[in-house]
């Protein structure tokens, strides 16, 4: 998907949120679907999968998201699934995320650790990194096992990382 | 004349009825004397001079083919010593070339060996360039390789002994860096 197609998604996502008064809910909420997304490569080939008839496709979204969700936000990851834009949906919640924290005066910060941070952590990150950046940061936490253990936080163009895998990979390049 | 006349009487004889060797009418003989002697005169004076031209002509000629004759054969004679001079140094000139062609084979001989000594030099320095990059290739893959599997190892290891606390701790830490940092 090129950038402006991803974004032209991401503002129809942002109009949906608005027109459904869902703008704290819905960039939040497709993060978190992206993010669960990118950890499930199964979920993602068959929510993918051209074969498989949208409409089942759609109903696999609901069937999964059902109450955890609000309806504006299954309503729009139902559209971006029909409109098989499965593999991009992650960049589209960068954008939404980014455009909204954007529209509230703040920024988002991608945070990806082996496992789920806390609440509390989440705060007291995003607490050090608004004193860091001197703006307000909004953390979305992302599961990735790849990181194996510790922290990669991408806020902006800056990149934080803490995390084993890149510890291992200088220790590799170290040789 | 004179003689011619005698001869002529003394091929008749002096049996001439007048006792004489002569003929004997003297008038016949003074008058075809005196006849001849108008004729040949008159030869002489008119055919005289073409006759000394044409001798003089020939004598030229003659003369000019004379001294063709002598410019060729000294001519001949200069290319015959010259031969000989050749000749002569012929096998000076075919000494002094076998030892030019001696000398070249020498040098030819000599400059074959420095190539060869020096081709051999390169090769055995370029032998050993590969070698060394051989080595030091295999040494890099050895080293990519043991790393490879030194971080395969580590992971697993890793991945093992990072338990719960384990990554809340490494967590803790993080966000305490980030703290510190500002």
């Amino acid at each position: 998907m090129s950038e402006t197609r991803s974004s032209v998604y991401a503002e129809a996502v942002l109009a949906i949120a608005r027109a459904e008064d869902a703008l704290g809910a819905v960039p939040d909420e497709l993060f978190r679907f992206a993010g669960a997304l990118e950890g499930h490569d199964e979920l993602r080939e068959k929510l993918g999968d051209p074969h498989i008839p949208a409409a089942l496709r759609q109903q696999i979204v609901q069937d999964l998201m059902g109450d955890r969700a609000t309806k504006a936000s299954v309503a729009v990851i139902t559209m971006l699934v029909g409109a098989g834009r499965v593999g991009d949906i992650a960049k589209i919640a960068h954008e939404v995320a980014a455009a909204a924290a954007s529209s509230r005066g703040e920024q988002i910060a991608e945070v990806r650790s082996a496992v789920a941070l806390t609440d509390d952590q989440q705060a007291r990150l995003a607490a050090a990194l608004t004193a860091r950046t001197q703006r307000p940061v909004t953390v979305r936490n992302i599961v990735d096992p790849a990181v194996l253990g510790g922290v990669v936080t991408t806020i902006g163009d800056a990149v934080l990382d803490g995390s084993v895998r890149t510890r291992l990979t200088q220790l590799r390049d170290a040789f | 004349m004179l003689s011619t006349i005698a001869l002529l009487a003394s091929e008749e004889g002096a049996h001439h009825p007048n006792g004489y060797w002569l003929p004997g009418d003297l008038k016949e003989v003074l008058w075809g004397t005196l006849a001849f002697v108008i004729v040949f005169g008159l030869l002489w004076w008119k055919a005289g001079p073409a006759l000394k031209k044409a001798m003089a002509g020939r004598t030229e000629r003659i003369g000019d083919h004379m001294s063709a004759a002598a410019t060729q054969r000294t001519e001949a004679e200069a290319e015959r010593d010259r031969i000989k001079a050749a000749l002569a140094d012929s096998d000076t000139e075919a000494a002094r070339i076998v030892e030019d062609a001696r000398q070249t084979a020498d040098a030819l001989h000599t400059e074959l060996e420095a190539r060869a000594e020096a081709d051999a030099v390169a090769l055995r320095e370029r032998g050993v360039a590969d070698i060394e990059a051989a080595q030091r290739q295999a040494l890099a893959n050895l080293t990519a390789e043991v790393s490879r599997l030194a971080l395969g190892a580590a992971e697993r290891v890793v991945h093992h002994n990072l338990d719960d606390a384990s990554q809340q701790a490494l967590i803790e830490q993080y966000i305490s860096q980030v703290g510190a940092a500002n």
